[in-house]
This record gives structure tokens, C-alpha cells and sequence, in this order.
């Protein structure tokens, strides 16, 4: 950032005190011009996943120890044969097996038995309630991620603090605090075909919106023209994964691979977010191969190379995954399962408390079944993602990110290394 | 009652008009242009001047007489228009069995390479419908001579908002634009209330329809009805269509609402009938609502309560302070604010009675209240339609331009609708695809729009008058000499009169001036 841009800001945020205009921009003007010039190398980076359509976590993150997960699923069970084992009780389906390296290293949990306290099987409903971070209150118009950044004031926002890739800003990152959609890092900024023609206009721009932008429209076309400046100085066009890593091919892989661009460039990324379908497995769900076989492959190529490409930069990132409810323990009479309640996730990154099945498992059988035909929740989400936000990136008050839940260390998972 | 608001408005309009920066006849015109419509036309600011802002504002509220044969005549090209929810219905069952049969074919084969999504024709044709939807409005917005009746459409469907991607509001949602909000736009806010407490969509979107009596039992015919009280109507009937969240009311209040409306649902939905009142699944108790005692007297419970809601103090104000904040300015004062509620409580709620009270309120016309909001998405793209009179193509891509902007239309999942303020629109990354959209129309490059400048700008090698003539005709004369002076600057070495018209124009739309209303 020049000398220019932030006494443009500083001066512009004085003028309005004095007019006595718009606190909401004078707090992000305020954030602005305390913008350290360069970003401390390792900030910690919370990366979230979301598996759309309510993942099977009993296939996912196997209790192959349980006969009766074997009886209640007698076409879709992963064999134990071709379980990739954990801890005798627990292993990953065989799809997931590029991940076991990351499970013996210890950066890389599970946590099992999490969803959420509402009882919806609706996912329009419950992906709703995981991503508002209030269950059972559909007015909150904020997602929790945004909520975090708008209450965390230690880091400073800049353009690219929270950034979802994919076309739309999700529900997640909804709300005041400023936040990135981007679907492809090389198409950010103006478009314009020929690179001179490009920054021309990019500076005419500028400078309009320098000159004669107050408030908001101000604040935030400098975090956009700043934004464009350090992806200029990045060159995603150039971007070579290291150490050999090979992302798999669609959305998803391109996904974490800019996000680990983003990191490496230190453009100060904190909170990062992407999603994937396929997951709502009612008819011919199959087992060690078939069509969830597929989705789990993709997310664990996917989560694989993310960890080889970053290196040693994994030792302040931590990804975690998320789906708005499991599936029945039981197969349906289709080859496949229906909506259940709680599910599995994972939580990867040298942070993380790895190699450990967490969360009390309640177990499969049917006494203690949720409704007396799924996986009954002894995680609330809130108490995994308080523990992320807290333990990880540090937040101070929880308090303002997850209204009307009280988060309390002693119900955290232990997802997240202490010390 | 007109002549009453004109006197107040007189009253109030000499003082302004004496006062220093009193705003011009063409400032006020293009104020009300951009509030009450969606911006204006080319010429509209002069001719809306010359024949009276007041008046101007009249016809649009009086808008049954003002002819609207071009939007007719576009309106044809929607099949959308044509099919009643029925057929929508059947069209979404279609899609989906193709859908259904198509995954299985490919779990079977194992093949996992096609692209999800890809369907034949039933879904194509489906999908297809749904975009006209989002792109009718578009259109609408921008084509109907009735700009206000448009401006008040998108503000119920936001206040009485439904998600189109949720189950069967695939194909409840056209039918509730068409029978539920448009008739009563301007109509009484209580028929408005109770259309959307009646309509399939509302019903199937915050679950009233899976509302059932504690204890009911379904009939014989019907043994997987669902079963127990679903509060979510209730709650959002309260919190965001009537009373607002500090209206006042308590849980206990939401538990007597939802049994209320227990029985209020929708007949058979995937045949897409209409509302039906099941007698079986309704609560026959005695309820009390914030002191008011209901005794069981079936679906007239709920008209009773809808009605009494509608009359509440705080529903008056919840809803004029939203309305303030879509026309005056995000936090409005409470002068206008409290000229609608009067205005509400003398008229029992006619929302024409209201707006005239909003438009001829002192703090409508304030000079702090003169482009004080920033414009929504939707807005931003049909008013840069508007200012260079561009024609949208026979694609659906200018819906999906106000999609990528930030607003995709019908798909806010959260019942809250789209907010009315400005932190929800302006970030760095949106600002940036409001610069692209702009630059792209003025090159005619924008998906979905045909533009030919030369209706609204005669190019010129005289650069001077083609930024006075951007600013005159684009701007409303809004344009800063900042601006002025940046563009001039990237004029400089453009020798080519249509590129330098068009780059003038790309700059002045995706400028800080346009952004503002």
C-alpha cells in the first residue's frame, strides 16, 4: 500500500468524524489506517469446507470395531478388510487413505458424533442453521464467519482476510464485515484483455473513486484496488504448486489450490471457504467404491495436496470439514441412506490436536440413537467451531459470533493443541 | 385526503425553496426518479420536471391508469406466464423423476464422470422457467411504465420473502409473485398479510404446512403426515412480517400463534393445488395472544389474528421504518417514520396512503436524504438499462449479472429478505464487478444487453461536450469536477469518437455517482 492511499484514508476517515457520518465506516476506516504494511509471516489461516447435502459420516470415518454397523448395512458397510484402520475401533473409508499419513503424523483428527441441537432433516434447514451459526433461529442474516471478523478487531481486515471461492458469497460469510467471493484469483480486477489497456483503466478507477467516493464506497474500493496490486505482485497465472502436489481435477481442487496460493502470498488470508456436493447418497450409496467412494476420493486427493503444496506453512493452518447433518445408520431399501442427525468431521493442520478420534461416540446402539434410528449428537458444531475460533485464530468473545450459546471450554472438543 | 397532503406538502415545500441549496426542479425530479423508480431515463429528469415532481409521484401511486402496453408486449416472450402451478408442478415433477432416474443410471454404471446437474430436457425446460422468473423481474423493473408499482413489488417480496430453491417452492414461487404480491403491492397491507399467510409458498417455506396439533391424528388416507408443532411461521410472522423483533411479544406468544395456524396448508403440493385448511391437524384449544383469547373457531382463528396484527402499533411502525429505509435513507429519521404510522392509522393501512405520507415528508425531501443511499444490485443494473436505454437480449443473462453482483433474485434462504443498507452491498469484490458491468455495457460487451449509444449520445471528437453530454444524460448533472476532470484525463489520447463515448460512459456508470441514489 503507498503512502498516498493510507493518508487518503486517514484524512478521509477525520473529515467524517467531524461531519459526524456513518460509524460503520468510520470503523473500517479506522482498521485501515492502522493496516500493518506488511503481514506478520504466520497468521494463523481457519479454512472450512462444507460437504453439501449431509455427508455419511458412519462411512466416512468407519466404526468397523461395531458389528452392529455391519448388520444394520449389509450392502453399503466398508468391509473392515479394506478399512484403512485408526484405532481398532475407527478407520477411514479406503478412498480417504492418502490422508492416513496426516493421521499417524498427528496432524489430522476426527471428530465424530457432532451436528447440530436442532432435530430439522431438512438440509435447506440445517445447512441454514450450520452456516447462520444459530440453530433453530432462521432470522439471524449474518453468517458466523463474518460475524467472527466483524467482532475480532486484533486483525486488521484487508481486501483479502475472508475469501469463499466459488461464484457466490455463501450464507457463512454473509454480513457487514467486508468479504470476497472469488471464483478464479487470475479473473480478479478489471477485464480487460490487453495487460496496458488493463491498468489504465484500473487507475482511472482508482482514482475516480479516490476523488470523489465517500463512506463505504470509499473504504471499500481501496481494499479492492489494494487487492489488485498484491494479486498483480503474486501472478496467480504463474502459481506452481510445490513439493509435487497434485490437486484433483474441478472445482474443489482449484478451490484449495488458490487457497494455498493466497497463503503462501502472505496477502494476510485469514479465513477461507469452499464447498462441495454430492454428498445426499439416498439410492445406491455403494461402499468401498460407488459413488460415495468418488466424493471421499476427490476430498482426500483434495485435503492431500493441500498439506504436501503448503509444506511447512501447515503448521498455522488448520482446515476443517463440515455437512449440515449425517445419515441413517441403517441402509435404506435402495442401497443408500436417508437424512439422520449427527455426522463426522475432520480437522487437519499442525495445530491440530491429530491422530484421535474425538467427541464422545454414543454409539450405534439403537437405546441410544437419536429418534431411535440415527447417530445421536454429543457435539454441538458450536462448541468445534468455537474451539477453532479461539483456539486457532485466537478470538477473545464468543460471545457475539454464536448469540444465545454460551461456548465453554470444558464442552470443546479438543480439536486444537493447547500449548 | 389529497388536498389535506397537499397543503402540508406547500407548507413545507416554501421554506426549502427559500433556503440556500434548495434543490432544483430537475434535483427533485431526480431524486424521486431514483427512489420511487429505478432510475431515470434518458430525458426522463427534464420531463418529469416540467410536468411536476408532485404530480409525477400522484400518477405513480394512481397506476392502474398509466398504460403499460410495451412491457405487455414484452411479457409474451415468458412462458413462464403461461403455465398455472399445476402445470409448473408437473414440469418440477418431470425434472425431478428424470433427475432421480438419471442418478441411479449413473450409481449402476459407476460412472461419477458426468457432470451432476446435466439433465435432459425436462430439466433444462424446468431450469429454464426459473430463470424467466428472475429475468421477468428484471425486465419489469426496467421496462414498466408503472416504476413504482415495480419498486414496491421487490420491497414485499423482500419483506414477505421466500426461498426458490427450497423443495416445492421451485414452482410455488411464480404464483406467489403473480397472485400474491403484485395484486396487492399498493393495495391494503392486511389483504397483503393474509395473501402471503394463505399462499402455497409461505406456507411450504417457513413449514406452517408441516404445523400439526400436538396429539392430532392424521386420517386413515394420510399415515405419513407429519406430526407436532412447527413454530417457524409463527415466529417470523412476528418478528419480521408484522411486529418486529422489540414488538413486544413473548414464546408463549409464539406457541398460541403457531396453534393458531395449525391446519393451515397447502392441498396435495406436487399436483401444485392451492391453500387448504385440514381440519384434523388444527389445535382446538383456547389460545391467548398477547391477552387477546381465541376460542377454537377453526381457520377464521387465523384471519382473525392476521387482522389484529395488522392494526398492532408496532406492526405500523416496524413496517413504515422498513419502508423509510428503502426510500429516505438506511437509518431514517423518525419524522417520516412517524407521518406514515399517522398516515396508516387514518387510512387503515393503504400502502398508497402511506408512501404519499413518505413523499411528502420534509426528511424525504432533505438535502442530507439527496443520494444518501447506495443502490442495491438490482438497482444499479436496471438503472445503468435505463440510462443508456439498452434492450435486454432473448437470453436470461441480465438476471445472472444482478446474481453475480451479489442479488441473486428469489435465493435469499434467510427469511429476512435482502437488507435495505449499504454494508450488505458495498465490499471491495462487488465494486469491482459493478466497474466490469458497467465497462462491458458501455461496450456492448455486457451479457444479456444490446446497447446502441447512439439513441442516447451522439459521438463527438469534442471532449468537453461529450463528458457534459454524459453528465446531462447519465448523471443528472450529479457528475463531481473530480470525476470530470479523471475522465477528460483518459479521454486524452483517444482519438476514435465511439471509443472515447464508450469509455466515458464505462467510467461514469462504474464511477462513485452512479453507485449512489
Amino acid at each position: 500500500m503507498t503512502i498516498s492511499r493510507r493518508v487518503f484514508v486517514k484524512s478521509g476517515g477525520l473529515a467524517l468524524v467531524s461531519l459526524g457520518l456513518d460509524p460503520l465506516f468510520l470503523a473500517r476506516a479506522a482498521l485501515a489506517s492502522n493496516r500493518p504494511s506488511a503481514q506478520p509471516p504466520d497468521r494463523p489461516v481457519l479454512v472450512c469446507l462444507f460437504q453439501r447435502g449431509a455427508v455419511d459420516g458412519l462411512n466416512m470415518i468407519v466404526p468397523h470395531g461395531e458389528p452392529l454397523y455391519y448388520r444394520e448395512r449389509p450392502r453399503i458397510a466398508i468391509p473392515s478388510t479394506d478399512v484403512v484402520d485408526l484405532d481398532g475401533h475407527f478407520g477411514l473409508h479406503p478412498s480417504l487413505a492418502p490422508l492416513k499419513s496426516l493421521w499417524d503424523n498427528k496432524s489430522l483428527a476426527a471428530i465424530h458424533a457432532v451436528g447440530s441441537p436442532d432435530a430439522t432433516r431438512s438440509h435447506f434447514d440445517a445447512q441454514d442453521y450450520m452456516e447462520s451459526g444459530t440453530p433453530g433461529v432462521k432470522s439471524t442474516s449474518d453468517g458466523w464467519l463474518n460475524r467472527y471478523c466483524r467482532h475480532d478487531q486484533e486483525h486488521a481486515d484487508t481486501a483479502f482476510r475472508a475469501v469463499a471461492f466459488g461464484p457466490q458469497l455463501p450464507r457463512i460469510l454473509a454480513g457487514t464485515s467486508p468479504a470476497l467471493a472469488i471464483d478464479d484469483l487470475q479473473a480478479f480486477g478489471l477485464r480487460v484483455p490487453q495487460a496496458a489497456a488493463r491498468d489504465k483503466l484500473t487507475r482511472a478507477f482508482e482514482e475516480l473513486y479516490e476523488g470523489a467516493a465517500t463512506g463505504l464506497l470509499a473504504s471499500s474500493s481501496q481494499e479492492g484496488f489494494a487487492a489488485i496490486e498484491v494479486l498483480r505482485r503474486v501472478n496467480p497465472a504463474q502459481y506452481r504448486p510445490a513439493n509435487g502436489a497434485a490437486y484433483p481435477q474441478g472445482r474443489f481442487g482449484r478451490a484449495l489450490l488458490q487457497i494455498a496460493q493466497l497463503i503462501k502470498a502472505d496477502v494476510g488470508l485469514e479465513i477461507a471457504f469452499a464447498d462441495l456436493g454430492g454428498w445426499d447418497t439416498h439410492v445406491n450409496q455403494g461402499s468401498s467404491d460407488g459413488q460415495l467412494a468418488a466424493r471421499l476420493r476427490e476430498l482426500g486427493l483434495g485435503l492431500a495436496a493441500f498439506n504436501q503444496d503448503l509444506g511447512e506453512r501447515m503448521r498455522s493452518v488448520v482446515v476443517l470439514t463440515m455437512s449440515e447433518f449425517g445419515r441413517t445408520i441403517a441402509e435404506n431399501g435402495n442401497s443408500g441412506t436417508d437424512h439422520g442427525h449427527a455426522t463426522a468431521m475432520l480437522a487437519l493442520g499442525g495445530p491440530v490436536n491429530g491422530g484421535k478420534v474425538l467427541g464422545k461416540w454414543p454409539g450405534l446402539d439403537p437405546a441410544s440413537r437419536f429418534e431411535g434410528r440415527d447417530v445421536a449428537v454429543t457435539t454441538d458444531f458450536r462448541d468445534l467451531f468455537a474451539e477453532a475460533l479461539a483456539r486457532h485464530l485466537g478470538a477473545r468473545d464468543l460471545q457475539p459470533v454464536f448469540p444465545g450459546f454460551a461456548a465453554d471450554t470444558a464442552r470443546f472438543p479438543g480439536a486444537i493443541r493447547t500449548g | 385526503m389529497r388536498l389535506r397532503f397537499l397543503t402540508v406538502w406547500l407548507a413545507l415545500a416554501v421554506p426549502t425553496a427559500l433556503s440556500a441549496q434548495a434543490p432544483t426542479p430537475r434535483d427533485s425530479a431526480l431524486h424521486a426518479l431514483n427512489r420511487l423508480a429505478y432510475g431515470p431515463r434518458p430525458g426522463e429528469v427534464d420531463s418529469v420536471a416540467r410536468i411536476g415532481v408532485m404530480r409525477w409521484i400522484e400518477r405513480q401511486l394512481d397506476f392502474e391508469r398509466l398504460p403499460d402496453g410495451r412491457l405487455a408486449e414484452r411479457e409474451r416472450a415468458f412462458k413462464l406466464l403461461d403455465y398455472d402451478r399445476a402445470e409448473l408442478a408437473q414440469r418440477y415433477g418431470d425434472a425431478l423423476r428424470e433427475r432421480r432416474e438419471m442418478q441411479r443410471d449413473m450409481a449402476q454404471s459407476g460412472d461419477t464422470t458426468r457432470r451432476r446437474g446435466v439433465g435432459g430436457r425436462p430439466t433444462r425446460e424446468f431450469r429454464q422457467l426459473g430463470g424467466e422468473l428472475q429475468q421477468l423481474a428484471v425486465v419489469r423493473a426496467a421496462f414498466s411504465e408503472r416504476q413504482l408499482r415495480e419498486v414496491m413489488v421487490d420491497f414485499w417480496t423482500n419483506h414477505f420473502n421466500v426461498f426458490i430453491g427450497k423443495g416445492a417452492d421451485r414452482f410455488l414461487t411464480p404464483s406467489y409473485i403473480e397472485e400474491t404480491i403484485r395484486p396487492n403491492a399498493l393495495g391494503r397491507f392486511e389483504d397483503l398479510l393474509i395473501a402471503t399467510a394463505k399462499s402455497p409458498a409461505m406456507l411450504f417455506y417457513l413449514d406452517n404446512a408441516q404445523s400439526v396439533a400436538p396429539g392430532a391424528s392424521p386420517p386413515r388416507n394420510r399415515p405419513r403426515a407429519p406430526r407436532g408443532l412447527n413454530e417457524n411461521y409463527a415466529r417470523e410472522l412476528l418478528e419480521l412480517h408484522t411486529l418486529g423483533v422489540d414488538g413486544g411479544y413473548t414464546q408463549q406468544d409464539v406457541i398460541a400463534v403457531a396453534r393458531i395456524f395449525t391446519g393451515w396448508g397447502i392441498d396435495r403440493p406436487q399436483q401444485g393445488a392451492g391453500f387448504a385448511f385440514h381440519e384434523w391437524a388444527h389445535d382446538r384449544g383456547d389460545k391467548q395472544v398477547f391477552g387477546v383469547r381465541f376460542r377454537n373457531t377453526g381457520m377464521d382463528e387465523g384471519v382473525r389474528l392476521l387482522r389484529l396484527l395488522a392494526e398492532q402499533h408496532a406492526t405500523m411502525h416496524h413496517v413504515s421504518r422498513k419502508l423509510c429505509a428503502r426510500f429516505v435513507s438506511d437509518e431514517p429519521p423518525d419524522g417520516c417514520v412517524d407521518a406514515a404510522v399517522e398516515a396508516w392509522h387514518h387510512t387503515n393501512g393503504d400502502i398508497r396512503a402511506v408512501l404519499r405520507a413518505i413523499f411528502t415528508s420534509p426528511d424525504f425531501w432533505a438535502p442530507q436524504a439527496l443520494r444518501a443511499k447506495v443502490k442495491t444490485p438490482l438497482e444499479f443494473v436496471v438503472s445503468a438499462v435505463r440510462a443508456t436505454g439498452a434492450e435486454p437480449d432473448s437470453t436470461l443473462r441480465l438476471a445472472q449479472v444482478v446474481a453475480r453482483l451479489g442479488q441473486p433474485l428469489y435465493l435469499q434462504p434467510a427469511p429476512t429478505g435482502y437488507p435495505e443498507t449499504q454494508a450488505q452491498w458495498v465490499n471491495s469484490g462487488a465494486l469491482l464487478g459493478r466497474m466490469n458491468a458497467a465497462v462491458a455495457l458501455a461496450a456492448g460487451r455486457l451479457p444479456g444487453a444490446n446497447v446502441n449509444l447512439d439513441d442516447v449520445l451522439s459521438s463527438t471528437g469534442d471532449h468537453p461536450a461529450l463528458v457534459d453530454a454524459v453528465n446531462a444524460r447519465l448523471l443528472g448533472g450529479t457528475m463531481s469536477a473530480h470525476t470530470r476532470a479523471v475522465i477528460m484525463a483518459q479521454l486524452a489520447d483517444v482519438s476514435d469518437p465511439a471509443q472515447a463515448r464508450s469509455l466515458a460512459v464505462g467510467l461514469a456508470l462504474g464511477g462513485p455517482e452512479f453507485q449512489r441514489q
